[in-house]
């Protein structure tokens, strides 16, 4: 027997890292690259609802039988990633009983779960609810943190001999005689680009099949290969709360429309969303309005929601795609389907196929689909266990029980830092050194940011996505010199330096959609902190050489102060 | 009837402090009113001057000599050079601040390992200054995630200081918990307690100082986080130079902060000593004003309003980090007397794309005539007898110019002066 | 209600409208105490963990940020353990005196504790008795008011106080508080109760020319300690208030509630405060205000009862509680009073005053100094800002002995340095860790302002 076929996944989102992990767990050779981190696109932008088809069971019965069949398997086989809230869809006075009615059906004949409950009992479950919500369907939603899922899915398919290489942008598509041969590939390199798998330089991957998983991307891997593949990316943002206003997820029960679901996600609860169509999957305006909608149509269903605090919003551009015949001009019509394009068939390109649309909760569907359809290039008959096979981190979930005393840890620290690590918390909990605690808004030690940094090297939003660091109230103001303190050993200064200033602006980003009230007084305190006391806008390390004889250098003529031995007494400093 | 006095201070943080304690020795009634801790407990306890220009140039090397180059809102332009000079006199009169030997900064480190300009330091902090070309060692606390001693030496080096820096990480003796908090280490090394080391009993400065000569090379000075004593810091300090055999400096950091809360005691006592009284804990939250003149503000107790009524009033509750400058996703406001803010309607008007960009935000506050008096939008003064100090003043980025507790005393010091002038 | 004086425009009824200081205001009332909202407030300043005098001496104890904001923003409404760290905390209150933010601190430790004792503490447990035992003082000090005197001997008795640290945990280190021989009640009522106190307070009107039938009517909040032990406090309140022509009133009362509070009996508080509330509020309605001696009973009448507890008309009697003196400083003129006084005799003495933590919480830390420092005769001077330590019943348990002491060594070495030898504060148990730490003999402003102007009335009119 041969070697097995060498696969080139593109895209580190869901999909790809749900390809890379099915294929390599069938004995293939994979190789994946993504432009940025882990998540980096469309999977790091979303509400991280684990659909229980319950949204589409009206418009796309389809996608909602995938979504409940989906939904089941992602409980078993991630169980640190998913967090089963339940949820409901609820009825305002105005919206319409027809479609309430046909939503509850809907629910009914796709095999989800439905269940209605009156105004009240949906109240006794979430007490924040609108006082005049009349009625509720609940379904088995969930919440499902993105981030760990993938990195999860790349970890597992690490295990089983996968090469992932992030912030390796794709340059080029390799093509010999109208068939795909590999990838020219740029990987990031220096203190500013963090350092994961091959630091810097080009490289050509040759690869005997090229699976483009870019979702809202695909097009542009498209262009280089020269193929069409028109996908329509509709932005939609999300809004996060600083706390969770509620623990189910709730849905309004009507249509469509924009600003109809509250995700209670981690320690946060996230607002989405809109719907609209862009250009640029890269380049597209963040408004205000978009942010004040959530706030104000999402309070119709949770009146706290208006005054809470918010910390941040974020935008995520959909990788739609309808074949071009269908010719949809609203977003919100196009079908949340995926499709399978196969380059040879489509546009007699071999070696290639794309894959576009879907949706995250059936990531790993789309990965069976496509890596059968890559097997059956080569003749390969292995079969897919990516149902089966829990993720690392979910493979036993006894380690919840008993993890305060072992780990010495807060009870709430210790609980949120092994409900993130899953079976994965007594290798890297399990320390014998002091174990302060990094991350104080959600939690996160330093044991945990070192696990983190030993995973994903030096930059540190690779580090936040794993452990949750940074993302919490505060939004990194006073973790992320910590953090590159935390680097500081393993790398130089100079590039945890750069991280530090890495993350700070990461977090600056999002967080400007937030900037009023508690969270603009935050800003300003962080605000000073860096800057005031830190010095940080304007650090004579990153500027000019500084002329340190000109400045005060003590009262001693030695430029010492001189206080060496004075007052050993003990005794009070004041006479009180 | 309600509590009366000639002066009415509301805030209680470095501005509010100092307008009182002038207010107080030019021989006013004064009472001082604060809500709760201010933002003295979050800051370094540097006392910064103008260490930038609006413009970002810097670090200034004399802050006095480059007030006049600022812009003409500017508070320092409100109040004059020669005014600050006072102010600062009186500060420096009322604590044991190091500094007013020279005009020029001093460049102190701080906890992210930058070097920073500044007027005043602690004593404490007097033997790290980075123009000091001695040898320095950085002792680092393992499970102190605030402060890094190998990164911090590594990134002064990268400053270019004019002296080798190592930083080494030791461990607390005595077993800590990993989350005590900064005041649990002050108290230990405050009361010298005894902490047990491998089977043996003794004190706290001793076990420290015993674990720092472990790691100590021929480095003529040793800085430590700023843990070292709360009420007896020089004494703590004193002892592991002793023992040490070397001087010893804190690196300011925080939040929270030990020297800024042992500044806000230093301040506190001594507006104690000059008499004024002080009420803390509950806030102003409505006034009386009749022709033009505040007559009684209101000070809420669980839902009973106590009324309180002065000649004068002096408006020092802070800025955004304060609390004295509140917003929404609409506006931005002056919460106590409602006196104007100006700001941009649309609040995505009221930040830079960059985290360190020129911030808006940074400058909110009120705008005053030339003796401190807030002004309304249309440019006519709010009320005859109320004065702003410190960051509820508009006009000036302290962060970027590091000029935040400069401001505050000379504002404070402004505001308190002219309303005791005012009663008399 | 006394906005009828005719030398007033304060009106204490007024109520706090549309205001955001309010902490409790942004909780809907909810039956679980959902305080996750609250963490929206902190910005981590950790001003809190600053003046938290648990965290400084025992790091067992994260402080009230992570106890507080922290620990509530990462709870999930169902499923998470509290900390038992919680129980250290010892309800001083003074991160609610803190925090620049209006973070519901207090009321996180204590939900968080009940909650804790609730579902978490054995209810078999020797602590768990120890600390219901601790917390029902009430009970305990009436029945050992039925029998003063064997009381005073048993309780202290050695061998007894051995048995009960070995069986309970309650720390043989310290003396259990005398008690009175005659209790306040029983004074009051031989004395002539209400009727009394409304011919005194006429007659005290008539001589500063008053009407006659002026609306000063109060309604006294003894707290159990100025029942059962130091009586003399609730006699010297009683004839101050009439020297200014108050009617004095002593109400069917309970326990406050702090030391359930501090110990997570929630239940036991709430039974007690069902019964306060319902008598102060009458008595509210019908003009009156609730005046506490005890700064941590009118801190839990003003404060933890409508934080913790939906009782009909608690947001009443919370905006109209005040404490003895302040309530005077801001209805007459006291300070011109005191100033024009003088003390001789026992209380002609040097004061070193502490302020209670929980005065601190009500802006009452520097009325006392304020108010005496122009006593002629008497000298005061204040000890500092630290906590005594004892929190209460908190000092009282064998496990937190120590750490209690530790606390209160600041305020000892402060005491010590004083000029005076007589201690004063307005706090019974911060009185008992006083005079434990030092061996003064303590007093309560209310007696030197007794002396001053009852007994001593210089400046009567």
């Amino acid at each position: 027997m041969g070697s097995p076929p060498h696969i080139a996944v593109i895209g580190g989102g869901s999909t790809g890292a749900g390809i890379a992990r099915d294929l390599s767990m069938r004995g293939l050779d994979v190789t994946l690259v993504e432009q940025g981190n882990l998540t980096h696109g469309t999977t790091g932008r979303m509400h991280g609802l684990l659909h229980s088809g319950g949204r589409y069971a009206v418009s796309d019965r389809a996608s909602a039988r995938e979504c409940i069949e989906e939904n089941r398997v992602l409980r078993e086989i991630a169980t640190h990633c998913v967090e089963m809230t339940g949820g409901l869809f609820v009825k305002r006075p105005e919206d319409d009983e027809e479609y309430f009615q046909e939503k509850l059906r809907g629910c009914r004949t796709c095999g989800i779960p439905a269940e209605v409950v009156s105004g009240a009992e949906a109240r006794a479950m979430e007490p924040h609810l609108a006082k005049d919500v009349e009625k509720a369907i609940s379904v088995p939603d969930g919440a499902v943190d993105p981030f760990r899922l993938v990195v999860a899915n790349a970890a597992s398919a690490i295990e089983h001999g996968a090469r992932i290489e992030t912030h390796s942008t794709v340059r080029d598509v390799l093509i010999e005689e109208d068939e795909v041969i590999g990838l020219e590939v740029e990987h990031a390199s220096g203190a500013g680009e963090r350092v994961h798998g091959k630091e810097g330089g080009r490289e050509e991957i040759r690869a005997d099949y090229v699976v483009n998983a870019t979702g809202a991307w695909a097009g542009r891997i498209g262009e280089m290969a020269g193929v069409d593949i028109e996908v329509r990316p509709s932005k939609g943002v999300m809004t996060i709360m600083n706390v969770r206003q509620v623990d189910t997820v709730i849905n309004r029960c009507r249509p469509k429309g924009d600003a109809d679901i509250v995700v209670p996600h981690e320690t946060t609860a996230i607002l989405g969303t809109t719907d609209e169509e862009v250009e640029d999957p890269e380049e597209y305006p963040e408004e205000r309005w978009e942010v004040d909608m959530m706030i104000e149509t999402l309070s119709e269903l949770v009146p706290m929601l208006e005054d809470a605090r918010t910390i941040r919003s974020f935008w995520g551009v959909r990788p739609l795609y309808e074949p071009p015949e269908v010719g949809s001009t609203d977003p919100t019509d196009i079908t949340r389907d995926y499709f399978l394009l196969d380059h040879a068939e489509r546009d007699d390109l071999e070696g290639m196929t794309s894959i576009v649309g879907g949706k995250f909760t059936t990531y790993r569907m789309m990965g069976e689909e496509i890596s059968d359809h890559v097997c059956s290039q080569f003749g390969i008959d292995a079969e897919c266990h990516t149902a089966e096979i829990p993720l690392p981190g979910s493979e036993d979930f006894t380690v919840l029980r008993d993890y305060m005393d072992e780990f010495g840890l807060r009870s709430p620290i210790g609980r949120r830092s092994v409900e993130r690590l899953g079976s994965r918390a007594d290798e890297v909990l399990n320390t014998s050194d002091p174990n302060p605690t990094v991350c104080t808004c959600e939690g996160v030690t330093r044991a945990e940011i070192q696990d983190a940094i030993a995973g994903s090297g030096s930059d540190l939003n690779a580090v936040r996505i794993r452990t949750r660091a940074s993302m919490g109230n505060c939004q990194g103001g006073f973790c992320c010199h910590r953090l590159a303190g935390e680097l500081h050993g393993e790398y130089d200064e100079s590039t945890a330096r750069a991280a530090w200033d890495g993350l700070l602006e990461e977090r600056w980003k999002g967080q400007r959609h937030a900037l009023w009230g508690e969270q603009l007084s935050q800003a300003a305190l962080n605000y000073a902190l860096q800057a005031t006391t830190q010095n940080r806008d304007r650090d004579p390390a990153d500027g000019d050489p500084v002329d340190f004889s000109a400045f005060d250098g003590g009262v001693g003529a030695d430029g010492g102060s001189g206080t060496a031995g004075v007052a050993t007494d003990g005794g009070p400093r004041d006479g009180d | 009837m309600a509590i009366e006095s000639e002066v009415l201070v509301v805030g209680g943080g470095l501005a509010g402090l100092t307008s009182a304690l002038a207010a107080a020795r030019e021989g006013a009634d004064v009472r001082l009113v604060s809500y709760k801790q201010s933002s003295l407990r979050h800051a370094s306890g540097l006392v910064d001057l103008l260490g930038y220009t609006s413009d970002g140039e810097g670090p200034i090397v004399d802050p006095y000599a480059a007030m006049p180059g600022l812009p003409d809102d500017h508070p320092y332009r409100t109040v004059g050079v020669e005014t600050v000079r006072e102010a600062m006199a009186l500060f420096d009169n009322v604590t044991d601040y190091r500094g007013d030997h020279t005009d020029a900064n001093a460049l102190v480190p701080t906890h992210g390992g930058t070097i920073k300009p500044t007027a005043r330091y602690p004593a404490g902090a007097a033997a790290g200054l980075a123009s000091d070309d001695r040898n320095v060692l950085l002792v680092g606390i393992e499970s102190m995630t605030d402060f890094d001693a190998p990164q911090a030496a590594a990134h002064l080096e990268a400053a270019g200081v004019p002296f080798d820096v190592r930083g080494e990480t030791i461990r607390f003796p005595g077993d800590l918990r990993a989350d005590a908090k900064v005041t649990r280490y002050a108290k230990l090394l405050d009361a010298n307690g005894e902490v047990a080391v491998r089977g043996r009993t003794r004190g706290a400065r001793d076990a420290l100082a015993e674990r720092v000569n472990t790691v100590h090379g021929n480095e003529q000075r040793v800085g430590f986080p700023a843990v070292l004593g709360d009420q007896r810091t020089d004494a703590v300090r004193g002892a592991l130079e002793d023992r040490i055999g070397t001087d010893v400096f804190e690196v300011p950091m925080g939040p929270p902060s030990l020297p800024g809360l042992r500044l806000e005691e230093a301040l506190f006592e001594a507006l104690e000593e000059s008499g004024a009284s002080v009420e803390t804990g509950n806030p102003v939250v409505d006034f009386d004003a009749e022709g033009g003149e505040i007559e009684t503000v209101y000070i809420e107790k669980n839902g009973a309003l106590i009324p309180n009524r002065a000649d004068q009033y002096v408006l020092a509750t802070g800025g955004l980090v304060g609390k004295g400058i509140e917003s929404d996703r609409d506006s931005v406001r002056e919460p106590v007397f409602d006196c104007h803010v100006a700001h941009a309607d649309d609040r995505y008007e009221w930040f830079d794309g960059d985290a360190f960009g020129d911030h808006p935000f940074a400058q909110f506050g009120v705008e005053t005539d030339e003796t401190l008096r807030p002004l309304a939008a249309d440019g006519r003064v709010e009320f005859e007898n109320l004065r702003a100090a410190g960051s509820v003043l508009g006009g000036y980025d302290f962060a970027a110019e590091k000029s935040g507790s400069g401001v505050s005393i000379a504002t404070g010091y402004v505001a308190g002066n002219t309303a005791a002038t005012e009663v008399r | 209600m006394s906005d009828t004086e005719p030398q007033t425009d304060f009106d204490p009824i007024e109520p706090n409208t549309g205001r955001e200081f309010e902490p409790v205001d942004v909780f809907p009332a909810t039956e679980e105490f959902d305080l996750r909202p609250g963490a929206d407030s902190c910005f981590k300043c950790s001003a809190c963990d600053t003046s938290c005098p648990v965290a400084e001496v025992d790091d067992d104890f994260p402080g009230p940020k992570f106890q507080g904001p922290e620990q509530w923003r990462l709870k999930r409404r169902e499923g998470h353990e509290i900390d038992d760290s919680v129980m250290s905390c010892s309800n001083c209150m003074r991160c609610d005196d803190a925090c620049p933010s209006g973070v519901p601190l207090s009321q996180m430790h204590n939900t968080a504790r009940g909650e804790y004792v609730e579902e978490q503490m054995s209810k078999t447990s020797v602590e768990y008795w120890r600390n219901r035992v601790l917390s029902n003082y009430r009970t305990s000090a009436f029945l050992a008011s039925k029998v003063p005197r064997l009381a005073n001997v048993t309780m202290n008795f050695g061998p007894a106080r051995w048995l009960m640290e070995k069986t309970m945990g309650v720390t043989a280190e310290r003396e259990f508080p005398a008690f009175a021989s005659t209790t306040f009640r029983e004074w009051w009522a031989e004395r002539g109760g209400a009727d009394e106190s409304r011919r005194r307070a006429r007659a005290h009107r008539e001589r500063r020319g008053l009407d006659r039938d002026a609306d000063k009517r109060v309604a006294y909040f003894h707290g159990c300690y100025s029942n059962y032990n130091t009586t003399e406090v609730g006699k010297a309140m009683v004839r101050v208030y009439e020297r200014y022509g108050y009617e004095v009133v002593a109400p069917e009362q309970k326990c406050s509630g702090t030391p359930m509070f501090a110990n997570g009996m929630l239940a036991d508080a709430r039974r007690h405060a069902e019964v306060n509330v319902s008598s102060m509020a009458d008595l509210v309605e019908q003009g009156y205000d609730a005046i506490a001696s005890c700064t941590s009973c009118s801190m839990a009448l003003r404060q933890e009862y409508p934080e913790l507890f939906d009782i009909d008309g608690i947001e009443t009697v919370a905006a109209n509680t005040f404490e003895s003196i302040e309530y005077l400083r801001i209805h007459e003129d006291l300070k011109a009073d005191v100033r024009e006084a003088r003390v001789s005799g026992d209380l002609a003495r040097e004061f070193a005053y502490h302020a209670p933590c929980h005065a601190r919480n009500q802006g009452l830390e520097r009325q006392s100094v304020e108010l005496f420092g122009d006593l002629e005769g008497a000298g005061i001077e204040d000890v500092g800002d630290s906590c005594s330590g004892i929190s209460g019943t908190y000092g009282w348990k064998e496990e937190k002995y120590e750490t209690s002491m530790a606390i209160g060594e600041e305020m000892f070495d402060h005491m010590a340095a004083a000029d005076g030898e007589v201690g004063m504060t307005e706090c019974p148990t911060c009185a008992m860790q006083m005079e434990h730490g030092t061996g003064y003999e303590i007093r309560h402003p209310l007696e030197l302002l007794e002396e001053a102007l009852v007994e001593n009335p210089r400046s009567e009119p």
